[in-house]
């Protein structure tokens, strides 16, 4: 913030600049502590992660051995080139298709064929250096990239959905509103190790465990919920397989226990913004006569934009990060359909004590990550409304 | 939204405007009691559970014939939990002090001092928010074990530095602290240096005291935070000494396996506190939300 150097200056320069200095040296000293512990424990263990993951090193320090640990995910640098040249010609494709949009002369369709032909080579590019990456590479990493995505895709738009749901109606005029949001709010800040504990009572395997009661009312054989390694789709009927058909329904009882746990977070803070929405707007909305669903479309869902922007980066972000309920929560008979990134690089550096190969894996991840978020922000950043 | 007298539309009789207005209020509060069932289901199972014979949680009754409380005696004694509940509540006060400490300090500096490298540092800060911990998790392990540089006492491992320094510091709270602090009226800190205030002193005795709000927000989150850490201490204890109550938890789930109803009881053990402290600073912590706007 500008501070108040107008009472200061009128007493002369040397008073000034005394003030300055003071704060320079103020400024610096209430942040050190802070910056002390994150920079040892936050920042250089990235740059001591890099340099692990050039090395042999399991429990101890071995020989240097450059890019071998990153060439056992990706097979060779040539796959991850052609992932990566997929990757730019799809974005690209997306690019020439969007701007088609805003042109209107004649362009606009000769644009739009040109973008939707770039956009599928991107993508059969894409395709084609995941296959070549997935045939040398390693296959337990990138099979826990897919279920990591799954898992992402699977909880953060319903943990939207459901909490701006829930915050738009507590945001009437509800009684027991308090009530309500502290109730929503429970699952999220009780520890995920208990509550992971209940959701493996709550979805076991025997015929008599709750989930499969609930079922069998609609009628539906019992499940094996925690302990089914098979797509859901398959149970439904359709025959699909491995990893590429989709969550299992181990998974899926994960991405259950995870939105039941985050919808509470997203509904207090979408709660929040809605309280900073001008009540003018409505009024004014509601004067020129727009029904209540109007007026959630029109000026709801634009206004809050920002927070559904910050919510869904926290949350995709939060995802790649999920441990502790996952780790309790999956069993052996899951196999590696519930194993996502975060887990696998444990299980490598816990359990195997490869730390040279797990900080690799961890490092790709970050950079997944990082992909992931730069993208999130480019894509919403034209559908964001700020103010 | 009351309005609708002055709004000539509404000429047709007030009654189905009304029944109207009743039906669409009921569905509201139909979803609202559907999802907050949902919610809690899993807490009233726990609960539930905890207070039934082996007996009853095998064949799955909704609630117990007689309450057994005995269980919570049974699980309290047999995984040692009364170790690692002082455990837990030495470590989480320890790391809140210091979470508090550097916190305010850091959050005040960014958000009330003119100082070069202020928006660097801070960006900085804040970009260690999205850094996953599979990627800081084996350097620090390896800090901590003393192999990287020495440490007082060789190595860390089963200490209660190991579980408490790495969460004395976080981005996330100085970046709401900094928030509700930048909003603070200047003509205050002008007030206050005419009077020959420094910073520190006008940070504890005028910025600290309106600052109720977030700071138990901070709090509150700290609190959780060290209460539900759990990938962390398992690594970094291998033996009782220090464990914490969710990694004891976590091997009496590996151990208590089939006896579903001493493992619930464990589980509501470690929910009690976090529901203590929920309670207590409910009111502080929603108004804190509001105040800071957090959200982007």
């Amino acid at each position: 913030m500008e501070s108040s150097e107008t009472i200061i200056t009128t007493k002369g320069s040397n008073a000034f600049k005394k003030q300055a200095f003071k704060d320079q040296i103020t400024g610096l000293l209430f942040t050190l502590p802070a910056f002390l512990i994150i920079f040892i424990f936050g920042i250089f263990p990235i740059g001591y992660s890099v340099y692990m993951s050039l090395f042999n090193w399991q429990v101890t320090k071995g020989a240097f051995i450059g890019d071998k640990n990153y060439l056992l995910i990706f097979g060779s640098w040539t796959n991850l080139l052609v992932l990566l040249a997929g990757l730019g010609l799809f974005i690209l494709g997306f690019y020439v298709w969007n701007r088609a949009f805003q042109t209107l002369s004649n362009g606009k369709r000769w644009a739009h064929i040109l973008g939707a032909l770039v956009l599928i080579l991107g993508g059969v590019i894409f395709v084609t250096g995941w296959g070549l990456m997935y045939n040398t590479g390693n296959k337990d990493f990138l099979n826990s990239l897919i279920v990591t995505v799954y898992y992402a895709l699977g909880t953060v738009p319903a943990e939207i959905i459901i909490g701006l749901v829930l915050a738009y109606i507590l945001y009437q005029d509800i009684v027991g509103k308090q009530v309500f949001r502290m109730i929503y709010f429970l699952p999220y800040i009780t520890p995920s190790i208990s509550t992971a504990v209940v959701f493996q009572i709550i979805f076991s395997s025997r015929e008599t465990s709750f989930a499969n009661r609930l079922i069998g009312l609609v009628g539906m054989d019992p499940l094996k919920w925690r302990f089914e390694p098979k797509p859901v789709l398959n149970l439904l009927g359709l025959n699909v397989s491995g990893i590429a058909g989709g969550p299992s329904l181990a998974l899926l009882t994960i991405i259950i226990y995870g939105i039941w746990s985050f919808v509470g977070y997203n509904t207090v803070i979408f709660l929040s913004g809605l309280g900073n929405i001008p009540k003018e707007i409505y009024e004014a909305a509601e004067i020129d006569g727009g029904s209540k669903w109007d007026r959630f479309w029109n000026i709801t869902i634009p206004m809050i934009s920002p927070v559904t922007f910050y919510l869904s980066l926290i949350g995709f972000i939060g995802t790649f990060k999920a441990f502790n309920h996952i780790y309790v929560m999956r069993t052996p008979s899951a196999q590696n359909t519930v194993v996502t990134t975060s887990l696998l690089v444990f299980d490598r550096f816990y359990k195997a004590n490869q730390y040279g190969v797990a900080t690799a894996q961890a490092i790709v991840l970050f950079l997944v990550i990082l992909g992931l978020t730069l993208a999130q922000n480019k894509l919403m950043e034209d559908r964001v409304f700020y103010g | 939204m009351d309005n609708s007298s002055i709004l000539p539309t509404h000429k047709k009789g007030k009654k189905k405007f009304y029944l109207d207005r009743f039906l669409g209020k009921a569905f509201l509060y139909l979803i609202l009691i559907a999802g907050a069932l949902v919610f809690i289901f899993p807490f009233f199972w726990m609960i539930s559970n905890s207070l039934m014979t082996l007996g009853e949680t095998i064949t799955r009754q909704l609630l117990p014939k007689v309450p057994q409380w005995v269980n919570y005696k049974e699980a309290w004694d047999q995984a040692n939990f009364s170790k690692y509940f002082v455990n837990s509540v030495l470590v989480t006060l320890g790391t809140l002090a210091g979470l508090l400490v550097t916190s305010i300090l850091a959050g005040y500096a960014f958000g009330r001092i003119d100082f070069k490298g202020k928006n660097f540092l801070f960006g900085i800060f804040l970009a260690t928010m999205m850094i996953p911990e599979s990627v800081t998790l084996i350097p620090n392990y390896m800090l901590i074990r003393g192999t990287i540089i020495p440490l007082p006492g060789g190595t860390w491992i089963n200490t209660y530095w190991a579980l408490t320094i790495p969460f004395m510091a976080n981005a996330f709270s100085i970046f709401l602290l900094r928030q509700f602090f930048a909003q603070i009226p200047k003509e205050l800190w002008d007030a206050a240096r005419i009077d020959g205030c420094d910073h520190l002193r006008f940070l504890i005795q005028v910025v600290m005291p309106i600052s109720k709000a977030p700071i138990m927000t901070v709090l509150l989150f700290g609190f959780t935070a060290s209460w539900n850490a759990f990938q962390w201490p398992l690594l970094v204890t291998t033996r009782d000494t220090w464990r914490p109550l969710m990694v004891g938890l976590y091997g009496f789930v590996q151990e208590a396996g089939p006896y579903t109803h001493w493992l619930m009881a464990g589980a509501v053990i470690t929910i009690i506190p976090i529901l203590l402290v929920y309670f207590v600073t409910q009111k502080q912590f929603t108004q804190g939300i509001a105040t800071t706007g957090l959200k982007g």
